[in-house]
């Protein structure tokens, strides 16, 4: 998905500084103080999670942290809402399978 | 333990105003809001808002959101961000969650002001990524900055559906269709034609039947319902999409309210389970007040005025207001919200079928069942075609397309020179004086909430008509560009010469651009498009 560079309402969008953050082992970038969900919104991750039983993948769905379907591991704590929680330079997240990391991020 | 005279959950644009209320009589007053940003939805409301002058009509939602702020700042109140409010318990102790611990904070009143929460509906696939909340789409890409898919399609036709699906296309995402099982387009007619002119189809008495995509939607299945919502087999209609936005309502957030003890009662009309309140928001627990969307689904600006009443009331209740002026004050409120529950949106009228206008005008069914008006409809409300004008000379005119009575009236207070009148009451459609000389200014195309006023010339150069239209897009057409020149449904009709924009900070980034078309169709082009 892309970043809206300037809004015909809103003007150009204004941001943090860029950052590098890990997702799965692999180095993305995204912007200081804006939610985890919009970095990786914006680097083309759409799966967040896996449920326990079923194994289906869930992504963003209210991002005003009130579902929670957009869950992942972030720093190693499971359960942290991502489009509410804002990104810091170097985290580490990982896609969450159940309630622990997805096999290919550890 | 800290104690306030009055606690407010929420910092909402209702809780946000009661607190104004509430601090300039002199209480101490605490806000508590889970969120990292005070607001609530304000700051996603990129719209221009309806309603008259004391309701702050024709300014953007964000802005309310901006002046709310540095009131309550002004006015000492304290708010709380992060603050999570875990519970409401005897005696009125709040529990608050704050900086990792559980707090504990003592008020003497308490206003509950914590919103809605959206709806949503299940269909096959409805849990794969890529099917999001409106308000989801809102927060992406009027917060943060990025388009929430690149093809989407919309589910509800009520204002949310309607000012969401614009709002996608002002970040530059394509909306692919509006989709409703309901048989009417439920929100206002002037929300629907300013997206049905840009060439979004609606499928009304429709529903989703799937969403498609393994690990992340890739298109969506619609179809028509019959008249017990049931899919019809074999009317089904297939869109390649990313993004399914759902947009059907809201329920109050009124969990706290049930918790701390107050009456609670099942309202459908009013979104849910809902607190019993008096009209200034005071439950059946004396020093607990439920003020906006908690107490019934609205709309932003009654809610800010059903705040400031709630904050008056706390402040008369703990003496810090006089009964008087408590009594002046409510009743100057209660006016301003009177006026915002008239005409077919009334909450009264919620639902039901209307077949004429106050003015006795035939309602529009294309307007209800396509999202825009037909030449035929439109007939019964536009006599501003020029042959059929008395005493107009020549020049430009406006052309006002609002059909249906909506709490709107900043077109009037717009022209200088009094060409538009609505009158006292605010749900009435606009006339047109045609005494007034109109001087082309575009003053009224800029202050209608609703985009539904137009500038024509019929005899703008021999054969040729100009029409000035209000477009909130980029880019910007440029004078002396041709493109095409779309109908009300946003179907190519010829092409066109922008031969003005104009784009004045009086405006508010609803710019004016003129174009050109043959004379016949200026009564018919409503759009344009590079």
């Amino acid at each position: 998905m892309s970043r809206i560079s300037e809004h015909p309402i809103l003007g150009p969008t204004e941001t943090g500084p860029k950052v590098t953050f890990f997702m799965d082992n692999q180095p993305m970038s995204g912007y200081a103080g804006e939610p985890i969900a919009v970095a990786l919104k914006a680097a083309g991750v759409m799966i967040h999670r896996y449920t326990q039983k079923a194994h289906e993948p869930r992504g963003i769905f209210c991002a005003i942290g009130r579902c929670t379907d957009c869950v992942m591991i972030v720093d190693g704590i499971p359960n942290v809402r991502t489009c509410i929680t804002p990104l810091v330079a170097g985290m580490k997240i990982q896609t969450q399978d159940g309630v622990t990391p997805l096999e290919v991020s550890q | 333990m800290k104690r306030y005279d009055l606690i407010i959950v929420g910092a909402g644009p209702s809780g946000l105003s009661a607190a104004i209320e509430a601090a300039k009589c002199g209480m101490s007053v605490a806000v508590f809001d889970e969120n990292a940003k005070p607001g609530g939805q304000l700051f996603k409301q990129i719209h221009k808002f309806f309603g008259s002058k004391e309701h702050q009509a024709k300014i953007r939602g964000y802005k309310i959101g901006e002046t709310l702020l540095s009131q309550a700042d002004e006015a000492g109140v304290q708010v709380f961000l992060n603050a999570t409010v875990a519970g409401i318990y005897l005696d009125k102790e709040v529990l608050v969650q704050l900086n990792g611990a559980m707090e504990h904070f003592k008020a003497d009143t308490i206003i509950v002001a914590t919103g809605a929460a959206e709806n949503m509906v299940t269909f096959a696939g409805w849990t794969l990524p890529g099917v999001i909340g409106a308000g989801a789409a809102q927060t992406m890409m009027n917060l943060y900055g990025i388009q929430p898919g690149q093809r989407v399609l919309m589910l509800g036709s009520g204002n949310v559906g309607l000012v969401v699906s614009f709002q996608l296309m002002q970040a530059g995402c394509d909306v692919v269709a509006l989709v409703d099982a309901a048989p009417r387009v439920g929100g206002y007619g002037v929300h629907a034609a300013k997206i049905a002119r840009c060439g979004v189809p609606f499928y009304l008495s429709h529903t989703i039947t799937r969403a498609e995509g393994s690990d992340c939607v890739t298109g969506v299945e619609i179809a028509q319902v019959d008249e017990h919502f049931t899919p019809i087999p074999g009317t089904e209609k297939q869109f390649d999409v990313d993004t399914i936005c759902l947009a059907v309502g809201l329920s109050p957030m009124s969990q706290l309210l049930k918790m701390a003890g107050c009456e609670m009662v099942d309202d459908p009309r009013r979104g849910g389970q809902v607190p019993l309140v008096a009209e200034n928001g005071e439950t059946s627990i004396p020093g607990i007040f439920a003020a906006g969307d908690v107490s019934g689904i609205e709309e932003a600006s009654s809610a800010m005025i059903g705040g400031r009443m709630s904050g008056l009331a706390a402040a008369a209740y703990l003496g810090f207001l006089s009964e008087q002026d408590k009594d002046h004050r409510l009743a100057e409120l209660e006016v301003a919200l009177e006026s915002l529950h008239q005409g077919m949106f009334a909450p009264g009228s919620k639902g039901k079928a209307i077949a004429k206008t106050d003015e006795g005008i035939e309602v529009s069914q294309s307007l209800l069942k396509k999202g825009y008006l037909d030449d035929a409809d439109l007939k019964r409300f536009i006599r501003s075609n020029k042959t059929e004008l008395t005493n107009k000379k020549s020049g430009v005119h406006p052309v006002i397309e609002c059909t249906q009575n909506i709490p709107c009236n900043p077109c009037q207070d717009a022209c200088a020179k009094g060409c538009i009148k609505i009158g006292k009451t605010i749900t009435a459609l606009p006339q047109i004086d045609e005494d007034s000389i109109c001087t082309g200014c575009g003053m009224c195309i800029a202050s209608c909430s609703g985009q539904a006023i137009f500038l024509v010339d019929e005899d703008y150069e021999p054969g040729y008509a100009s029409i000035t239209l209000p477009y909130e897009f980029l880019p910007l057409p440029q004078k002396g560009e041709v493109g095409t020149a779309l109908s009300r449904s946003g179907q190519p009709l010829s092409t066109a010469e922008i031969i003005d924009v104009r784009n004045a900070k009086a405006f508010d980034h609803t710019a004016l651009v003129t174009m050109k078309v043959p004379a016949d169709q200026a009564m018919t082009a409503r759009f344009y498009k590079s």
